[in-house]
């Protein structure tokens, strides 16, 4: 029985176990809090670089939720034969992205007073809610997750599921901003508030997931080639960049930061 | 005998006490995986064709006497270059060439494998020095070895 939910994804196995999820959650293993999650049972060992220790342990418990009292023969875990130690630091390139996060969760922090003071009536206020939109397009996506996208993903199996979950975490904040842009067509205030809020609240639950596992599940499946030719190709990607716009989305969070702090004081795109 | 307080390169140990077991002494043919010749880093020339694009080991000399699955694990598939940063001199020539690498070879990143002893750190300060210097920058990790081949660490700089 414990072989046959191995292969399920592991939404799947907490709905029907819930008492999965804690025994997770004791491994610091989130997965019940996942958008997705699609990931296989089987996967997730390999994908948090559990100790054999922990593994062993970790597995054991699920088996007694999934089978209780009965004695199972253990599954075992799929982990890549490569993979490196636990501590190693984020390589250059996967590095560059988790700094390019933190401008990003310096606006996502911003959102919810942003939206507080949301005015769609005035020219001023729909050019604020613009340049929001623009540092979303512009420096999240368009910078940031194309390099995910386009670069960093083609080293790795696409049609995986945790690749599949961040695509999909993409396409849904791509869809909010959408929303947010129909939205202040109409003025309609409440829809870019719902939002803007749906997107704050999917891309920092996505970074998490980005800088706690997913880019140390990469690091420690990448050759040192592979992180030199990642190297390269982020900085080509860079270099094709308008550096112009790269300021502009700084100087954006920066602004209304002061705003923020300094409510007197008003920021224009 | 008194407590060695010399330099901690030179201090003297002897692991003849931990004996080889039958199994690890068995005659096992290791394919080389050197794949140039010069590699002292005075001799090389750093615009050779086999640094053009590749991933350059840079190791300390003493690194492969001690570590005993140099070739399989570090230098499979590396064009490398050795050099010993307390005792030999033209440093300064050491950084020219591994700026070279990366200017003009474009090496695609440069692996620093040194002792663990002290005085070997200098091998990655001559590589952090030619990176400053040099307007491409390319992925360089350190990895420091035991005086009996363990990894003690492994890290990106």
């Amino acid at each position: 029985m414990l072989d046959e939910y191995m292969n399920k994804g592991i939404k799947d196995v907490i709905t029907k176990f819930p008492a999965v999820a804690d025994v997770l959650e004791q491994y610091n293993i989130g997965c019940a809090l996942c958008t997705e999650g699609s990931c296989l049972l089987k996967d997730i060992v390999d994908v948090h670089n559990l100790s054999q220790e922990d593994e062993q342990t970790l597995m054991a418990q699920i088996a007694a939720v999934i089978d209780p009292g009965r004695q199972v023969e253990m599954p075992a875990a799929r982990r890549s034969p490569q993979a490196k130690p636990k501590d190693m630091q984020y390589s250059p390139p996967l590095r560059q992205l988790v700094d390019e996060h933190v401008l990003i969760k310096r606006w996502l922090a911003l959102i919810p007073k942003f939206v507080e003071s949301l005015d769609v009536e005035s020219e001023e206020g729909g050019k604020l809610i613009l340049a929001a939109v623009d540092f979303i397009r512009s420096y999240a996506d368009k910078y940031h997750h194309a390099k995910e996208e386009e670069i960093l993903f083609k080293y790795f199996d696409e049609d995986s599921d945790i690749l599949r979950t961040m695509r999909a975490d993409h396409e849904k904040a791509r869809s909010h901003v959408r929303a947010v842009l129909e939205a202040l067509e109409r003025r309609d205030r409440d829809a870019i508030a719902e939002h803007l809020n749906a997107y704050g609240e999917l891309l920092a639950g996505h970074i998490l997931k980005e800088d706690e596992i997913l880019y140390r599940w990469m690091d420690r499946n990448l050759s040192v080639t592979q992180v030199g030719e990642l190297f390269s190709k982020f900085a080509e990607a860079e270099g094709k960049m308008d550096k112009d716009v790269i300021d502009r989305c700084k100087k954006f969070v920066v602004k209304l930061e002061e705003e923020i702090q300094e409510p007197g004081k008003k920021v224009t795109k | 005998m008194s407590e060695f307080a010399g330099c901690p390169g030179s201090k003297m140990f002897d692991f003849r006490a931990k004996e080889e077991t039958q199994e690890e002494t068995q005659t096992v043919d290791v394919k080389s995986q050197l794949r140039q010749w010069p590699i002292q880093l005075h001799l090389i020339s750093p615009q050779a064709p086999y640094y053009q694009g590749a991933d350059v080991l840079l190791a300390a000399d003493c690194v492969a006497y001690a570590l005993g699955n140099f070739h399989t694990d570090y230098l499979k598939g590396k064009s490398i270059a050795i050099a010993c940063p307390k005792l030999d001199e033209g440093q300064d020539t050491y950084v020219e060439k591994i700026k070279s690498w990366l200017e003009d070879a474009k090496i695609n990143t440069l692996t620093v494998l040194i002792m663990q002893v002290p005085c070997c750190m200098g091998l990655l300060n001559l590589a952090k020095q030619a990176a400053q210097a040099s307007e491409r920058k390319v992925p360089i990790k350190c990895v420091v070895v035991s005086l009996q081949g363990e990894i003690l660490s492994e890290n990106w700089v």
